[in-house]
């Protein structure tokens, strides 16, 4: 068993963090030291890992709540995950997608941008802003 | 007028294949002229992430992406009769 102290250095996260996993319900402690002080064991350890390693591919808390209660679901199967997986996945595409928009739509403007040189009142792309109708990002 | 639907769908779950099928079912009942065509998202990602699809399984009928969950029966039926009646 490890005080909050330990469990931050095995997993390499703060302690302040550990605290807000707990207070999210993603980990809890196993028991309690003579002291009073909470004491978590290698399952936290192992949870925490897994919650950092999601967030590495792009899954929010509430995601990875569903993803652990997923994996202590008897019948839950591997489809379950991979579905969420692949939801994911199209969610990135989406904003990948968005923004390659936004970048092209700045191309545009710093190409009409031809003399920077000019006083901020004659600038094209302020102007541009400003009379542009903004069109729904895809 | 061919009324076209497009279910996007990821492999893997057993309960999904049998909705399908009654879906399927359910639509050729609602329309006459039916294309349907379910869709492995993974193999058609750009086209899902077109429609908007954001999670699974998704319906789109004529490029219009219209359940973003499995709709009941009564549901897909609905949409099917208005698009038909709007068709015709």
């Amino acid at each position: 068993m490890f005080t909050i102290g330990k469990l931050a250095s095995l997993t390499s996260v703060s302690n302040d963090t550990l605290r807000y996993y707990e207070q999210e319900g993603l980990i809890e402690p196993a028991g309690k030291s003579p002291a009073g002080y909470r004491l978590y064991d290698t399952d936290s350890a192992r949870r925490i890992r897994f919650i950092r390693h999601a967030q590495n591919c792009g899954f929010m808390l509430a995601e990875i709540r569903e993803l652990l209660a997923l994996r202590g679901r008897d019948k839950a199967c591997c489809g379950d995950v991979r579905t969420r997986a692949v939801e994911k996945k199209l969610q990135i595409e989406g904003k990948i997608r968005a923004m390659k928009a936004m970048s092209k739509a700045l191309d545009q403007l710093i190409g009409e941008c031809a003399n920077e040189g000019q006083p901020v009142n004659e600038c094209t792309i302020i102007a541009a802003l400003e009379r542009a109708v903004p069109t729904p990002v895809q | 007028m061919t009324v076209k639907i497009e279910l996007f769908y990821t492999p893997g779950c057993s309960e999904c294949v049998a909705a399908h099928a009654k879906l399927r079912a359910i639509a050729q009942e609602s329309v006459k002229d039916l294309e349907w065509r379910e869709l492995n998202v993974l193999d058609d990602l750009d086209y899902a992430v077109e429609l908007g699809v954001l999670s699974l399984p998704s319906i789109a009928v004529d490029g219009e992406l219209v359940f973003t969950s499995m709709p009941t029966a009564t549901q897909l039926r609905e949409v099917l009769i208005k698009r038909t009646g709007a068709n015709a």
